[in-house]
């Protein structure tokens, strides 16, 4: 991007005169004169300067000064500092050159410390990954027209899954103070409009003050749910300036923020329901924000003794827990009592829906059940893009954050709980331990057809990287093909063992947000692993020199399909509907011709690679020496050629 | 973009085969190797793996090595598929086809016991 020249403003050249500057005026003309005259040897054959060069260049500097000892991005940092923020993922631009600068010489490169993205995409997903695993927001920098757009497609993934994000954009608001050319092309009036749709905030401060304000009111924000990303546009002059008078300037304070918690009269509705229900089933999405949540729901359903339907938006639910259900439709077809906790999609679990020429759909749920939604989700939804999904009516609708209502819930269903019925829940939770023991077993037989085949079989695939991993503190953070292998076979029980999926289903999000989940994990030295199609790494390869450049540890396998597989498997369903050939539907749906070698373009980026690996016998050993790598602290990726799915 | 799965629970593709012919051995001839080329050509891979190992489409796709759909089964669920599955009438796929594949189907090795798999005892 281009520097920015000096700005001829007779106006701005006496503010900065007045803002303690200091520079170009300590230096003397006769001291200029010396060194224009005294020229070093080498530089003798050079045509000597003429008189109008000599004089521009002697004479007494002019009132611009050339140096500042303050600046706006000075005070941007010490802002960004108080919230600590431990990391500013970045892809750096000319607009934000201001604070840029003060990150690095100012706040030292430490909290936040930058991490150079080569994508806008990259690092929103990254901070995306980054907060589903460590629980607070990274800063995210970009140009304000030019590099949004690029960070758009991720801004919307972190939207709809509800992520906190703290987007921070360069802009050059005064028409006047543009240099022609990309600085006209790279401002706007508001650009911030072009994502607002997925945005819960959004503001351009015009003074520092307002700055601070702003950016600690823009945290609080999207630090308290319903989570969403926020953005400060960053004004350049405001950024490059000296500050007039620093103490006049106060960073506010976020204080302790509570989250909303659901009514305490509704909650104890809920939970007389919950206990006189013969067969409730609890379903949840994005409901666990802290460890603490996975805690909460496990208690809960252990006092009920009932099921739990995990749809994996978050880490909710051992997977191997007596009462997970996840894998029994049953579970909530059969239940009198369907509780939604955080779902995001309430009508998609209890409706059954068919994708044929005439689209059809009816209620799955028992006749009669009751249903209840508990969450936060209704309270952040916007007009125009279409996540909120189909209208699901309920009994009884209950707005609060669920982590945070589960405690009361439980207390108030123990209460409930007459004893005389405590054997009545036991023998519920041995059914229900049964059918989940039954929904392991079938997974695992499921999974031994073409165990041995190649290309090697996505069930091989997942065990082999499960037992590469098993005996260590792992954190799967990617599945990216529609691969629930993992999730139907794995042990999952930590509350960083996943932490789910894109939230708006815009492929690209696998590998980046993977890498920021591994830079959160990195400082407990946690294993970070993850699994991601082909088609979604080539949306942002270059992910991979920024785990090479930061030197952040992380497993990454290409499930390597040769396609887009989904959309290869959607244009077939067209092809047999319409009856004139099925046989050319690879076109435009595929990746081959050539095959792309990702263990190559993985060396090509700095990061170890293993591959195409095609022999399900060869698996494991590459799976082993990429750990070795990982285990010393550096990326690593294993290409695996697959089935589709 | 991907479309979303209403529910990770989202069940085995259920059949209807109560009321036709119970026995696989009824099938009409069919040449194993014209099947493998055509099951590969013509996508049935795409949804049921290369080995008939199933997969996932709308949820799971079913296994269909050595399959235990009686032969007419399997043909109407080709040409009338129950549920997503597209249809794959005989403008695309002929009887004798539609043989070729249920024997190639037929010569695909069934996984061996998963308790034999250390993998997946872990």
């Amino acid at each position: 991007m281009p520097k920015r020249r000096n700005s001829p403003d007779v106006a701005r050249r006496n503010f900065l005169k007045s803002a303690g500057l200091v520079g170009a005026a300590a230096l003397t003309p006769a001291a200029a004169t010396a060194q224009i005259a005294a020229p070093r040897a080498e530089l003798q054959k050079a045509l000597p300067p003429g008189p109008k060069q000599i004089a521009l260049e002697t004479q007494p500097p002019g009132k611009d000064p050339v140096t500042q000892t303050s600046s706006g991005g000075d005070f941007m940092v010490d802002v960004i500092k108080s919230l600590g923020i431990e990391y500013a993922v970045i892809n750096c631009a000319s607009s934000y050159r201001g604070i840029h600068e003060s990150l690095i010489n100012y706040g030292k490169n430490t909290m936040p410390e930058l991490i150079t993205c080569p994508h806008e995409e990259i690092a929103v997903h990254m901070a995306q990954g980054f907060a589903k695993i460590d629980g607070k927001p990274l800063v995210m920098m970009c140009h304000g027209v030019v590099g949004l757009q690029h960070a758009s497609m991720a801004l919307y993934n972190s939207w709809c899954d509800r992520v906190p994000v703290m987007v921070m954009i360069g802009n050059i608001t005064e028409a006047d103070k543009r240099a022609p050319g990309a600085e006209w092309l790279h401002s706007a009036l508001d650009p911030a409009a072009i994502v607002r749709d997925f945005l819960k905030w959004d503001d351009q401060p015009q003074s520092l003050q307002h700055y601070a304000e702003s950016t600690v009111r823009a945290y609080k924000l999207a630090t308290t749910p319903p989570m969403a990303p926020v953005l400060i546009s960053l004004d350049a002059e405001l950024q490059e300036n000296p500050i007039a008078d620093r103490e006049s300037l106060r960073i506010p304070k976020v204080g302790k923020v509570v989250p909303p918690q659901a009514d305490s009269g509704a909650i104890a509705e809920l939970a007389k329901m919950l206990v006189a229900a013969d067969n409730p089933v609890l379903i949840c999405d994005r409901l666990a924000r802290t460890p603490d949540g996975m805690k909460h729901l496990v208690e809960l359903a252990e006092t009920l003794q009932c099921g739990v339907v995990d749809l994996g938006g978050r880490m909710n639910f051992p997977s191997r827990h007596p009462l997970n259900q996840s894998f029994r439709r049953a579970a909530v077809d059969q239940a009198d009592v369907i509780v939604g906790l955080e779902l995001n999609d309430f009508w998609g679990s209890v409706n059954s829906f068919t994708d044929r020429i005439v689209r059809t759909s009816h209620p799955t749920a028992k006749p009669g059940a009751k249903m209840v939604s508990l969450g936060t989700r209704d309270y952040l939804i916007k007009s125009n893009f279409q996540d909120f999904a189909r209208y699901q009516d309920v009994d009884l609708a209950i707005g609060g954050d669920g982590e945070a209502s589960l405690p009361e819930l439980t207390e108030a269903v123990k209460r409930l709980i007459d004893p005389s019925r405590k054997s009545a829940y036991e023998a519920r939770g041995k059914k229900l331990a049964a059918a989940q023991l039954a929904s392991l077993e079938q997974a695992r037989a499921a999974a031994t057809t073409g165990w041995d085949a190649s290309p090697i079989s996505v069930a091989r695939l997942s065990m082999e990287v499960y037992n590469t991993v098993k005996d260590e503190d792992w954190s799967l953070v990617g599945t990216s093909t529609g691969n629930n292998w993992p999730r139907r076979l794995w042990d999952f029980k930590t509350p960083y063992s996943w932490n789910g999926g894109s939230g708006g289903g815009g492929i690209g999000y696998t590998l980046p947000a993977s890498l920021g989940a591994a830079l959160a994990n990195k400082k407990h030295g946690r294993l970070t692993v993850a699994i991601g199609g082909d088609g979604d790494f080539n949306f942002a390869p270059g992910t991979l020199w920024t785990a090479a450049h930061h030197r952040i540890p992380m497993l990454y396998v290409v499930l390597n399909n040769h396609a887009y597989h989904q959309e290869y498997m959607y244009v077939l369903a067209m092809a047999g509907r319409r009856n004139r050939g099925v046989t050319d539907v690879d076109i435009g749906t595929t990746l081959k011709d050539p095959n792309i070698d990702y263990a190559t373009v993985a060396r090509g980026f700095g990061v170890h690679g293993e591959g195409p690996i095609s022999d399900p016998a060869e698996l494991g050993p590459a799976l082993q020496r990429a750990l070795a790598v990982v285990k010393s602290g550096q990326p690593a990726l294993v290409d695996v050629v697959s089935e589709p799915r | 973009m991907k479309r979303s799965f209403a529910l990770v629970a989202a069940g085995i593709v259920a059949l209807s085969v109560a009321d036709l012919p119970a026995r696989a051995q009824d099938a009409p001839p069919g040449n194993a190797a014209n099947g493998k080329r055509v099951y590969l050509a013509d996508g049935c891979f795409t949804c049921h793996g290369r080995v008939g190992e199933g997969g996932n489409y709308y949820g799971v796709t079913p296994t269909l090595a050595k399959t235990q759909l009686p032969f007419e089964a399997f043909k109407q669920q080709l040409r009338d598929p129950a549920r997503v599955m597209p249809p794959f009438e005989t403008a695309v796929l002929t009887d004798q086809d539609a043989a070729d594949i249920y024997a190639f189907l037929q010569t695909l090795p069934l996984g061996r016991p998963a308790k034999d798999i250390p993998l997946l005892n872990n």
